[in-house]
């Protein structure tokens, strides 16, 4: 069962839908059980009139690292402020290391690294190694200084000025002032966001290693490859809610969503919705789109379906439609999870 | 407490370093030091107390205090706050209060050398002579008093964003400076803008020094608008500070 893909039905009001009633909709259980880390029960947030958080559930257990997917405006952010305690939640309750988001923080038991504003996130003025000294003392049990340079790779520049540095570069140093306090839990907002290619190889590694060595470490970025090659374990969130959660490779296989684009001379959008593996249909004038979780079913189901279309095109879909695919399907499974 | 040092010395340092910061913090009391230095013979009696020469070194010790205040705090804060660094401090143990509190000590410790250097300004060009007890004196005066400007320039860096700051720090070093009587005597000003000055910071902090070189008691109402912007200010950045962090952006 571990390796199962779990998804959860979308626009649930509070106490969830009937597919998620029972234990599961209150508690937001660990799927592979041992020690929680952080905990996430029917949590809201609303930012003025617009639900950044829906009754959101997840755990996540000590030691796992934890990918948080989603396009950009699904609650990621959101999320990993109430877990620091920069927000307060409206409703339900932040759970991080036994305590409360802030008491956990104040203990030194946390680090991030949130998204920078206007400019690298870092003072200027000063020198890479003065800024790391500074953040260390901050902290109760801090790592040792050279540790902490050494992990988070930034040897090369800890005499630079916080000015001097390239945007992959600065990462490296938010990367080193996140882990400075030795902490037991670590939050990265977007953190290979201004990276090339080698930049987040290298930033990924230095990352897993220090997820090796217990630590719970928990990241939003809206690149599933990220998410599927680094994290143990993938939650997608969109509008608030949790989509999908499970292992990357199963999630990354239900994402394998196709649009499947035809013109018809008269559209019949009842027709399409009962084809093969079509979890979505998009009308447009006389094109179609179809969104599909098993191309291959589909189009053999439109061939044998005697529509009469024309122009099909078969594409990828985005990791946008691929949401749209997860919302659908969670649907599905959801109805089946109630029997 | 350790840490509050560190990170009060941090904040010096990068202060320090800023030469926009310095050029600015000691460049325009001096300049204006010797702008007004030849206006009046240094001997005239200032409204019946004190020479010109003392009134205008208490003066631009009051304007340095100023600048240096509304600089360290100000668009240096508001430019702090809009790159993600203050809240990269929220989320170390620190705790949240420390951060305001070290914006307002760094001020104040850059306030002192200002003071100092325009009063080496007003010994060696100012025609300046006092006790050294007076000097003593007037300096530990016109720091203390300065508290009233370091919260301001940090209550400006935290209302304002990083592009206004700027405009705003420099309206108010001169609108404090001119109203305040720093630049001209507010007895030689129309009965408006006397009346004016009488709800500046800056009219008052000035007033007590030149009350304790002359010799006078130093007058309440001077304490008590000192005090009021103080604790008025205070207060507001306790707000300000509260409503950020409750939106999540302290």
């Amino acid at each position: 069962m571990a390796s199962v893909l779990t998804t959860r039905a979308p626009a649930s009001p509070r106490g969830g839908s009937p597919s998620l009633s029972g234990a599961g909709a209150s508690r937001a259980d660990c799927p592979l059980g041992g020690e929680v880390a952080l905990r996430f029960d029917g949590v809201v947030r609303r930012y003025g009139k617009h639900l950044a958080l829906n009754h959101l559930p997840f755990a996540v257990r000590r030691g796992e690292t934890l990918a948080l997917l989603g396009p950009n405006g699904a609650g990621k952010s959101t999320t990993i402020s109430l877990l620091l305690g920069l927000l307060r939640a409206h409703d339900g309750t932040v759970e991080v290391l036994g305590t409360t988001a802030r008491d956990a923080v104040a203990q030194g038991r946390v680090g991030a690294m949130l998204q920078t504003g206007s400019g690298n996130g870092l003072p200027p003025g000063v020198k890479v190694g003065e800024a790391l000294a500074l953040v260390r003392r901050l902290y109760r049990d801090p790592a040792p200084f050279d540790t902490t340079v050494e992990r988070a790779g930034i040897g090369p520049f800890v005499g630079c000025r916080t000015n001097q540095l390239s945007g992959g570069e600065a990462q490296r140093v938010r990367f080193a002032l996140a882990i400075a306090g030795d902490p037991e839990l670590v939050f990265l907002d977007e953190p290979t966001v201004a990276m090339d290619v080698d930049g987040r190889r290298t930033f990924w590694r230095m990352m897993r290693q220090f997820g090796q060595e217990g630590r719970t470490i928990l990241f939003a970025t809206h690149h599933l490859e990220e998410a599927d090659q680094i994290a143990d374990r993938v939650i997608v969130i969109n509008h608030g809610q949790v989509v999908a959660d499970g292992p990357g490779a199963t999630l990354k296989a239900a994402v394998a969503a196709r649009h499947l684009r035809f013109v018809v001379t008269d559209p019949e959008p009842e027709r399409y919705d009962r084809l093969e593996g079509v979890t979505d249909v998009e009308i447009c004038g006389s094109g179609v789109t179809l969104i599909s979780l098993d191309a291959d079913a589909t189009a053999r189901d439109l061939v044998r379906s005697n529509i009469a279309f024309r122009d099909l095109e078969v594409t990828g879909a985005c990791l946008e439609d691929a949401f749209i695919a997860l919302t659908q399907c969670a649907r599905i499974t959801g109805g089946e999870e109630s029997r | 407490m350790s840490a509050h040092f560190a990170f009060v010395r941090f904040e010096l340092v990068r202060l320090l370093r800023s030469w926009k910061f310095l050029a600015i913090t000691v460049g325009f009391p001096v300049v204006f030091y010797m702008l007004f230095l030849g206006e009046r013979s240094s001997g005239q009696i200032i409204d019946g107390t004190v020479p010109w020469r003392v009134y205008l070194m208490v003066s631009m010790c009051t304007f340095g205090a100023l600048v240096a205040a509304l600089n360290a705090g100000g668009s240096r804060l508001a430019t702090e706050r809009s790159t993600g660094w203050a809240r990269q401090l929220r989320v170390t143990p620190m705790p949240a209060w420390s951060y305001v509190a070290t914006k307002v000590a760094a001020s104040m410790l850059v306030v002192l050398p200002v003071l100092i250097l325009v009063e080496l300004v007003g010994l060696t060009f100012g025609e300046v002579r006092l006790g050294i007890g007076q000097w003593v004196g007037l300096t530990v005066l016109l720091w203390a008093t300065a508290l009233p400007f370091a919260v301001l320039g940090v209550f400006v860096g935290f209302m304002v964003n990083a592009e206004t700051a700027y405009p705003v720090v420099t309206a108010l070093m001169f609108v404090l400076g001119y109203f305040g009587g720093l630049f001209n005597p507010v007895s030689q000003m129309p009965g408006a803008l006397q009346s004016a000055a009488q709800v500046l910071p800056s009219f008052h902090h000035a007033s007590l020094a030149l009350e304790l070189l002359a010799s006078r008691t130093l007058g309440a109402a001077n304490w008590l608008v000192l005090a009021g912007y103080t604790v008025v200010l205070g207060l507001a950045l306790a707000w300000k500070y509260r409503v950020e962090e409750s939106r999540g952006l302290a």
